[in-house]
């Protein structure tokens, strides 16, 4: 197919995705005919060998074309153009894909859109690009509307570490949705990490890092509320692929972050945050058995990981009563950035050290459920400001535990 | 009488002497050949712990855990060991080489036995390396996979796992230098077999109601409770 240049190219990364890909489809190209009339455009599909009848259903609504209600409709044709990048999907090689697309094709503005989202509206598609192809971004991040129980290892460890590492307050650097520029395309298609396990994972958290690193425009833009079909959380590999990724990234990023210090606000589009107060407080009591049993079964492997010190403190509240239980922020800080120092040092095989994490990650956690279970939105807001800033007061350490000689 | 024992003395003095001129030249190609090998010996060193620095073994020793059994047997580091032992090795070598050069006919025999004998003695420390690595590995493996999806006692599989492997190197590597195989093979069959039997005795009389809700679970369609994380992203 010959498509030329274009504006503007939204990449679906797919892999079984037949029942919601209609949706999305529909949305993407209301979008396109209504908000961009005069720009090209073209709608990228890249498959992980679906079973399904995903690239069939693809190529064929593209068949049909309707005006809209609005009766307005894009000047130009919305190309639709579909490939198979493998057998088995990969995060990093569809953004591969479509990152060489959009630097093949010249696109200014390019967005990344998950077919996995049942309440996604044109507006998002919209909110992604628009920053980007009229701000001059070269990257944003989504924002969704969060209930209160929802996306607790991102507001308690992700966001403000990559806050307080990179400098930048982008809330949600581990996303399904994100725009980013064809400059910026062009910048990561040159570099030699695709083959790199953080990057065929979660590439959109080191696109982020690689914006920020090249001194790029990054910003966020508010979505909405998201509704991602239920296949259960596996915390354990959840971890291994952001906290992995996240450790990655500043191994390789380190002459960046090392002389940087505080943080600054990203242009923001629509509000900062929103964290709805609905949700049901989860099951409590498992997960501190979960991270009681952690700290006693590993303890040699915490013990090579932490300071003696940070290893003493966290024994000490496993015991405690699970009641009165508390976990410091500043020993989760340190905990954390231990951990990460750790990682650059490799003291033991870096993927065992993540998954040592997870039953510190769960200590933390029934902690904040245990303080926050009648918590307003605005008191929740406070104390996850108040982490984010002790994150950016100890960076100083992680620098000397990271520089040190072992 | 008086000749008979001169002629004696001087046949023996003069077998000495030409025993001495065979045997001094011989002595001093041993000699040449010792130091050579020392020389040798010491150069490989150098190239290998060169080698192994620039390939980071140290660091890869360190991540699988093998630098800790090291460091709790008072031995020096990865690239340390191996250096050191490929000097020995070699100028092992090269001294046996250079007394099979005396000629001394028992020390013959020996000698070749012990040269036949080396490449397996290699290779036998290599098995239990490798073992010591892939134990560490996979027992740490097992015990962060059983301590994060939260079963009960993961720090008897992770041993077990840790066992089985070390006895399976070390059984290969005592087979690899030919020491008592009959005997090897009989006692790893019997630890094994042992292992597993009590490991199934364990199963179904000391946890007969964990059996029963395994077997129900699996077989008898009984579902587990599952219990669910928060939503991390």
């Amino acid at each position: 197919m010959s498509v030329g240049e274009v504006d503007l190219l939204v990449g679906v990364p797919t892999y079984n995705n037949a029942s919601t890909l209609g949706q999305t489809l529909s949305s993407i190209e209301e979008c396109l005919r209504h908000d961009f009339v005069r720009e090209r455009a073209a709608i990228l599909n890249v498959d992980g060998g679906s079973a399904d009848a995903t690239r069939q259903l693809f190529v064929q609504s593209g068949e049909r074309s309707d005006a809209g209600p609005g009766g307005l409709t894009s000047l130009r044709t919305i190309h639709r153009i579909s490939c198979e990048y493998g057998k088995a999907p990969s995060h990093g090689l569809a953004l591969h894909n479509i990152v060489a697309a959009s630097d093949l094709l010249r696109a200014k503005a390019c967005a990344v859109i998950s077919p996995t989202a049942t309440n996604l509206t044109p507006s998002w598609v919209l909110n992604l690009l628009r920053p980007v192809y009229r701000d001059s971004l070269d990257f944003v991040a989504p924002l969704y509307v969060r209930s209160r129980f929802q996306g607790l290892l991102a507001r308690d460890l992700l966001y403000p570490m990559s806050r307080a590492i990179f400098g930048q307050r982008i809330r949600e650097i581990y996303c399904e949705e994100w725009g980013f520029s064809g400059r910026l395309a062009s910048q990561c298609l040159e570099k030699d990490v695709w083959r790199e396990e953080a990057v065929r994972t979660r590439p959109e958290a080191w696109m982020a890092v690689t914006a920020i690193g090249g001194g790029l425009k990054c910003g966020q833009s508010f979505l909405g509320p998201k509704i991602a079909p239920s296949t259960g959380t596996d915390i354990v590999e959840i971890i291994r692929q952001t906290v992995g990724s996240f450790f990655w990234c500043m191994e390789t990023n380190q002459a960046q972050w090392l002389s940087r210090s505080n943080s600054q606000q990203v242009p923001t589009f629509g509000p900062d945050h929103e964290l709805s107060l609905d949700g049901i407080p989860p099951s409590q009591e498992k997960i501190f058995e979960l991270f009681r049993g952690g700290v006693s079964e590993l303890e040699p492997i915490l013990a090579s990981i932490l300071a003696q010190d940070t290893h003493a403190q966290i024994k000490a509240i496993a015991l405690s009563d699970p009641s009165q239980f508390h976990f410091p922020v500043e020993l989760w800080v340190k905990t954390v950035y231990e951990f990460a120092a750790s990682y650059h040092h490799t003291v033991l095989n870096r993927d065992h050290l993540v998954q040592a994490l997870v039953p510190l990650y769960r200590g933390q956690l029934f902690s904040f459920l245990l303080e926050n279970t009648n918590s307003s939105a605005e008191a929740m807001e406070t104390q996850s400001e108040a982490l984010c800033q002790e994150f950016e007061r100890q960076k100083p350490y992680l620098i000397e535990r990271w520089t040190a000689k072992r | 009488m008086k000749q008979v024992i001169i002629q004696g003395l001087s046949q023996a003095y003069s077998n000495l002497v030409h025993m001495f001129a065979e045997f001094l030249p011989r002595l001093l190609v041993m000699l040449v050949i010792v130091v050579v090998g020392l020389f040798v010996a010491y150069a490989l060193k150098v190239i290998l712990r060169t080698l192994l620095h620039v390939t980071r073994l140290d660091r890869l020793s360190e991540e699988a855990g093998a630098s800790r059994f090291l460091r709790m047997a008072a031995l020096p580091s990865m690239t340390e060991l191996l250096s050191r032992s490929l000097f020995w090795v070699t100028w092992s070598g090269f001294v046996l080489v250079g007394i099979s050069v005396l000629g001394v006919a028992g020390l013959q025999e020996q000698i070749s036995r012990l040269f036949l004998l080396l490449p397996a003695i290699f290779v036998a420390i290599l098995i239990l390396f490798v073992g010591l690595v892939t134990a560490n590995f996979l027992s740490r493996a097992a015990l962060l996979a059983a301590v994060n999806a939260g079963y009960a006692s993961p720090k008897l599989l992770s041993w077990s796992i840790r066992f089985v492997i070390w006895a399976l190197a070390v059984s290969m590597a005592l087979d690899e230098v030919g020491v008592a195989r009959q005997t090897v093979l009989a006692a790893f069959s019997i630890v094994f077999g042992a292992l597993m039997f009590g490991l199934a005795i364990a199963f179904g009389l000391g946890g007969q109601e964990l059996a029963r809700e395994f077997l129900e679970r699996n077989l008898g369609g009984k579902k587990k409770e599952k219990y669910h994380e928060p939503q991390p992203l």
